[in-house]
């Protein structure tokens, strides 16, 4: 019997692929694909990895990313905006602005962290679910940070220029970022930080009685995660312009939940997978007729849908084709469907 | 029975003194006071329920005891959590196997060796890590794992997962090691190398061990402490053990074979 790490992943030849196509997008697609969809994808599978390397490496499911994402983005346009809106007005250059919008929302992201570590499973989702909401009201009520109007004019930098008129210069930073992410996902889960991390989530009773520190882990797992989420949130208030109290209320955090769960939790490329499925629905729903205010129905429907087939998502049900071509048709051989474990690590496949 | 040598009159290297754990209403542990000296090999019998993984537990600092001090190299450990007693040098086992289901076996112990040291925050890979994989293989060697270091915890077979939890308790260098059931659910050939392996631990090593099997059990040890809901009742050699006519009436008369498969 073989088993599939939670690493496992797309075979060399079909990343350097979708690498290829994400590259000469800009050549290929309009710039609609580009500026709107395909930037969304980028930017949206970052915030959906940062849950996603939480749930498949920590055993965490946290519902509060969408919320340090949105804190970012509430640091960068209090920071960067001068003049007629709604927040501090502080007029930085978008430059100077980053590094402390990162500091904040990882800062945060460690209190978030710290109170949370101690709780598992619902009791965790629950949690990370209040900060969500509290974060939501905090910016709707605190008319100094933001208020309900939210803040407009957000600057981008200027070797990005404006974003209407240079859609591919922001679509670049944001694959160039998602790469990153995605290779240093990748790297911590081999040091001795992520593998710790693994092992407290498959028995942190063990991980402690072998000298580990498990509250201090988690929590420091989650900063890291609030910096990735932070990320996204930098290049969604770039690509808006605009950041307002929807941004990261409670629709958009399940949002990304379902980007996530569609993706496959178990799996980081199935961030941007699942960002690709949510994008794409919800533009073209929109289109037609009788969809367009129901989308939130047929997404669901597509979620739900997903879900039955493969428990893992997208990226379980990639696997096992993969599994079913390699085996070529040999009777008796079906495989056998989702994980035991919820987070998918485990996944027989004779 | 081994003639470890054990320094009489050398300070104990565990030490209970009153040691107490409620469940609600239920005294899981009561009383106990319990001396084990530095290399003694300790059998710690006693029928189901008798308290003894709770023992193991508020010793290990997995959870906390509800009354008495225990005392681990002369030091009040009560306080201390479990990653802080192992650092002191205490190594366990436990009775349902708590393993890395995720990882590969190498992870395991990768991670077993990891814990008693520094750097468990270090985001990125160094020289040393190649060090401690080393000792993770010779580690998993010494358990007759060597050609499973890759695999993936989660699908071994139950006694090689048995073999991985003695592998991890020993990882940590401790001075004292507690074994709860090693030998559970392990085929009479697997229970055999158990044993040897037992027997060829560092006579330096201080070992309680749990054991329902008792080939295994007084084979290993010099001293068997027999516990009986909640409370300790007998101690004595095996020979004593062997002779005493409370414990034919409460253990060995009772449920003697095919009993060590349970809490599998
Ligand atoms: N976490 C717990 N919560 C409540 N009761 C518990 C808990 N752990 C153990 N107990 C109870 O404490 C008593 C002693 O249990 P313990 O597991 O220590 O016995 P044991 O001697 O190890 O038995 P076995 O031979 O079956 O392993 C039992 O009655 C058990 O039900
Ligand atoms: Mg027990």
């Amino acid at each position: 019997m073989s088993a599939r790490r939670p690493t496992a992943s797309l075979d060399r030849g079909t990343a350097a692929v979708l690498v290829a196509i994400a590259i000469l997008a800009p050549l290929i697609f309009n710039t609609y694909w580009i500026g709107t969809l395909l930037t969304q994808m980028l930017f949206l599978g970052i915030v959906a990895a940062s849950l996603i390397f939480l749930s498949a490496y920590g055993g965490m499911v946290s519902l509060a990313q969408v919320a340090l994402y949105g804190i970012a983005g509430f640091a960068i346009g209090n920071l960067t905006t001068n003049g007629n809106t709604k927040g501090l007005n502080l007029g930085w250059t978008p430059l100077a602005a980053i590094p402390v919008a990162l500091a904040i929302t990882i800062g945060l992201g460690l209190l978030f962290g710290a109170l949370s570590s101690r709780s598992v499973g619902i009791y965790f989702l629950m949690i990370t679910l209040t900060f969500s909401v509290i974060a939501n009201l905090f910016f709707g009520q605190v008319t100094s940070l933001s208020g309900f109007g939210g803040i407009s004019g957000i600057p981008a930098p200027g070797f990005i220029g404006n974003v209407d008129h240079h859609p591919d210069r922001l679509y670049y930073l944001a694959l160039v970022l998602a790469l990153l992410v995605y290779a240093l996902l990748r790297y911590i889960a081999r040091t001795p930080f992520g593998l710790t991390l693994q092992g407290i989530r498959d028995d942190p009773v063990r991980m402690s009685s072998l000298g580990y520190n498990v509250t201090l882990h988690r929590t420091l797992a989650f900063g890291f995660a609030s910096f990735i989420a932070a990320i996204g949130g930098v290049l969604f208030a770039y690509w808006n312009g605009h950041i307002d109290p929807a941004t990261i209320g409670l629709g958009a955090t399940i949002d990304v939940l379902v980007v996530a769960v569609i993706g496959g939790l178990s799996r980081l490329e199935g961030a941007w997978l699942g960002a690709l499925v949510f994008v794409l629905i919800n533009n073209y729903a929109q289109r037609i007729g009788f969809v367009s205010d129901r989308f939130h129905t047929l997404i669901g429907v597509v979620f739900l849908v997903i879900v039955l087939l493969s428990p893992d998502g997208l990226m379980g049900l990639w696997g096992r084709l993969g599994d079913l071509r390699r085996r070529g048709e040999r009777p008796g051989q079906a495989p056998t469907g989702g994980s035991e474990r919820g987070s998918g690590e485990l996944e027989p496949t004779v | 029975m081994t003639e470890n040598a054990v320094t009489p009159g050398a300070a104990p290297i565990l030490r209970l003194r009153g040691v107490g754990r409620r469940f609600g209403g239920l005294d899981a542990v009561s009383d106990v006071d319990l001396d084990v000296g530095p290399g003694e090999r300790r059998a710690i019998l006693g029928p189901n329920g008798a308290g003894k993984t709770t023992l193991f537990n508020v010793i290990s600092g997995d959870m906390p005891a509800t009354a008495g001090t225990i005392e681990f190299l002369g030091e009040d450990v009560g306080q201390i959590p479990a990653s802080g007693r192992s650092k002191r040098g205490m190594g366990r086992t436990y009775q349902k196997s708590r393993l890395f289901l995720g990882l590969s076996v190498e992870d395991n112990l990768y991670l077993a060796v990891l814990g008693n040291q520094t750097g468990h925050l270090r985001p990125f890979r160094r020289s040393r890590d190649g060090d401690i994989r080393e000792r993770a293989r010779e580690l998993a060697g010494a358990v007759g794992l060597q050609g499973k270091c890759d695999a993936l915890v989660g699908s071994m077979s139950h006694g090689e997962q048995r073999q991985l939890e003695v592998a991890m308790a020993r990882a940590g260098d401790p001075k004292l090691m507690l074994l709860d059931e090693p030998a559970s659910g392990l085929s009479r050939g697997e229970r055999v190398a158990l044993t040897d392996l037992l027997l060829e631990l560092d006579p330096s090593i201080t070992l309680i061990l749990i054991e329902h099997d008792m080939d295994v059990a007084l084979r290993v040890a010099n001293r068997v402490t027999m516990m009986h809901d909640g409370r300790k009742i007998v101690e004595g050699t095996p020979d004593e053990i062997r002779a005493n006519d409370l414990v034919h009436e409460l253990y060995l008369g009772g449920r003697v074979a095919g009993a060590e498969e349970d809490g599998a």
